[in-house]
């Protein structure tokens, strides 16, 4: 039973993504990929902005977080840093249309900071979108960065001060040599996350000069409908994100999620200078980092509560949460599902085999969400009615999108019971539910912490709802969107603070989980 | 009868051999230099290491073709025989069956001197009282084989002469085939009603 379940869940995985290959293959439609698109200027146009603002996202993010992680390391009587940690981790989650929202009224065309700025400023275009990007990954770099940090020996810094270093031989010898691979790995994930940004890009790009991949696929979908067009634009993108993620991949994964001190260290003393230093750049980086969700509460003060409909926003409010709790739990299921071929190969020493397994479990993770969207919505689209089943297929994708999020999580903590006790509960012939039940306790914390991340991502979804989703079925991200779109900016406001508070309230219980499960 | 007939195993890059049998209801002691062998074979008869050739047969039938989980084996390891994450009491609760099985748990606790430990978790129990716990429920299991790897290694000596009476007694009256591996020759006289010297 277990055996099956755990086959049905990758031969699901697979299905997926082999159906939306073949809907971009196109077989079975003669909609085939239109490849005269590459001696189009307009493509070399959005594909290189797409790699510039990846690139120039990514070195912006890591640069600027390196002194931030430095002022939380050197000092670390730095008041609130728990609670500095934690809001990293919502800009990191954050959904894109909140950030947008917030963005807008701080930076848009009447915006309450853009008073100093010059005249030709425009949040809309490369500006606003490196703002953006730097926004939601300069945190996370920040919480890999510190962890890092955190991993440097204490016999290292003492041997450094035994030596005499001075200040500029222990960066470089200490500090440096302990961060470059770290430096190396944001950059690659930042780099391949930007270069996948959909919701940041739709809302604040346009035009040739300031459109991605992914937009340009669909815009060609969803306004052009041409459909040889979007197949060229997808095959692209996940060629360059494969030949991205490989790699990335090649330089390490990044574990960001683990940034709690270890018991205090011994670490050299900061100059009173340098303290000083720190304690202002941590103060403006939590200025820097609440301002665009403080900037909500102006926007929701100028709603007129006589006209306003609660249900227009608790609708979308009940929609993003019912699908994606569906989605997280399916992915939950999923993952460890797939994660059961895994454990038995690993069990019988068949590294081949578990490393197959493994590549089918995350393979989801190379194709963007909006390559696999438009592959099956193009499979989909002469078979089933998608106006009315669409919202099946968003809460389906981004389930099995998400999945290997969880898998992440969950792989090294099953392993590790399979390590300590698989002989254990053979020798006492626990099969099945009796198997879970005592695996249960064991996974319990990682699996609920798994479960708010997933259900985090599955909540912030643009990608899919954008080539799926339908007007009866509208999520808040989306509803932001239109809203915003439509220069309703009291009414984004209002439903981007609901959607906040509803993943501010998770990452609170995902922090606590994490601590739990010792993550 | 437990038959090991002409076993072979591979263990890393040596071929271990084995060939003997045991009695329904004997108490095989095994003992030999680190190395030789002994954890292997009870690991292949417990279904945990690939047979290479040969046969293991309980009452007359092989028990190579089953699953771990089929074979009429229970086993004691040298560690790692509580989910930790669990409590004692949680822990005694796998493999065993009948309506008096809680008395009997209470009963070999009594004499196992670790009855005041049933409720709490593994973690805060000491070596020793998790061994005993493992031996416990290790023997009341009603799997007819009992495979034993060195199950009084982290007793002291009083406790040592208790645990070695007491699996002696159970195995004797619910008639179990042990076989026990021990570097003690203690052991071998109190427990076992036979030596095997493996090199």
């Amino acid at each position: 039973m277990t055996e099956f379940f755990g086959k049905l869940s990758v031969l699901f995985l697979v299905s997926v993504t082999t159906l939306s290959f073949y809907g971009l293959i196109g077989f079975d439609g003669g909609n085939s990929a239109d490849w005269a698109l590459l001696h189009d200027s307009y493509f070399w146009s959005i594909l290189g902005f797409s790699l510039k603002q990846a690139v120039l996202s990514a070195l912006l993010s890591v640069l600027l977080a390196w002194p931030v992680a430095r002022a939380l390391y050197y000092s670390p009587k730095l008041p609130f840093k728990a609670g500095f940690l934690s809001l990293c981790l919502l800009c990191f989650i954050i959904p894109t249309l909140v950030l947008i929202t917030g963005l807008v009224v701080l930076l848009g065309r009447s915006g309450l900071l853009i008073d100093g700025l010059p005249e030709s400023w425009s949040l809309y275009g490369l500006h606003g979108i490196l703002i953006a990007h730097v926004y939601l990954n300069l945190p996370f770099a920040v919480r890999a960065l510190y962890q890092q940090m955190n991993n440097i020996p204490d016999t290292s810094w003492k041997l450094a001060a035994q030596l005499k270093l001075s200040r500029w031989q222990r960066l470089r010898f200490v500090e440096l040599a302990s961060l470059r691979a770290t430096f190396l790995r944001m950059f690659g994930f930042i780099a391949v996350l930007c270069f996948n940004s959909f919701g940041v890009v739709l809302a604040l790009g346009g035009g040739p000069q300031a459109t991605t991949l992914e937009v340009a696929m669909y815009q060609a979908l969803k306004y052009d409908f041409n459909i040889p067009e979007v197949l060229a634009l997808a095959w692209v993108q996940f060629a360059i994100t494969s030949l991205l993620y490989v790699i990335v991949s090649r330089w390490g994964s990044a574990n960001w999620l683990s940034v709690e001190t270890v018991s205090r260290r011994w670490v050299p003393e900061a100059s009173p200078l340098m303290k000083l230093w720190n304690a202002l750049l941590y103060g403006t980086m939590w200025c820097i980092l609440l301002l665009p969700m403080l900037a909500l509460i102006p926007g929701i003060s100028e709603m007129n509560w006589k006209t306003f409909n609660a249900w227009s926003i608790a609708q979308p409010a009940l929609v993003t949460l019912l699908a994606a709790l569906i989605s997280a739990l399916l992915a939950l299921a999923l993952s460890y599902g797939s994660l059961i071929p895994l454990r038995q190969a690993a069990m019988a020493g068949k590294g081949r085999r578990q490393l197959t397994y493994e590549w089918l479990g995350m393979h989801t993770l190379l194709a963007p969400a909006m390559v696999l969207s438009v592959g099956l919505y193009v499979f989909l689209l002469r078979r089933i009615d998608l106006d009315h089943w669409g919202m099946l297929f968003v809460v389906l994708l981004n389930a099995v999108v998400i999945t290997p999020f969880a898998t992440q999580h969950l792989r090294p903590r099953l392993l590790q019971f399979d390590q300590q006790y698989y002989r254990l509960a053979d020798s006492l012939k626990l099969t099945g539910w009796a198997r879970l039940k005592v695996e249960y306790p064991w996974i319990k914390s990682t699996l609920w912490f798994s479960f708010s991340l997933v259900l985090l991502f599955a909540m912030g979804d643009v990608a899919v709802f954008a080539i799926f989703g339908n007007d009866d079925w509208v999520t808040l991200p989306w509803l932001i969107y239109r809203l915003a779109g439509t220069y309703r900016m009291a009414d984004a406001s209002l439903a981007s603070a609901v959607l906040l508070i509803m993943c501010a309230m998770i990452v609170l219980y995902f922090e606590r989980s994490r601590q739990h499960a010792g993550n | 009868m437990l038959e090991i007939d002409h076993l072979e195993v591979r263990w890393k890059e040596v071929v271990l051999k084995y060939n003997f049998t045991v009695d329904v209801g004997e108490i095989l002691t095994i003992q030999g230099r680190s190395g030789v062998g002994k954890t292997t074979l009870l690991n292949a008869i417990a279904g945990f290491e690939a047979v290479d050739q040969g046969d293991i047969r309980w009452d007359g039938r092989s028990i190579v073709p089953l699953k771990v989980t089929q074979r009429p084996v229970s086993m004691l390891f040298q560690e790692h025989n509580l989910f930790e994450h669990l409590s004692v009491w949680q822990n005694l609760q796998f493999g065993l069956v009948g309506d008096d099985i809680e008395q009997r748990i209470r009963a070999a606790a009594e004499v196992l001197e670790v009855s005041d430990q049933l409720d709490k978790s593994p973690l805060k129990l000491s070596g020793g009282q998790r061994q005993r716990i493992a031996i416990l429920r290790t023997l009341l299991r009603p799997e007819p084989i009992v495979l034993l790897d060195e199950p009084f290694a982290e007793l002291d000596a009083t406790t040592r002469l208790i645990a070695n009476d007491w699996v002696r007694e159970t195995a004797k009256a619910t008639n179990k085939t042990v076989l026990l591996i021990t570097h003690q020759d203690e052991d071998v006289a109190r427990v076992g009603d036979r030596n095997l010297l493996l090199s």
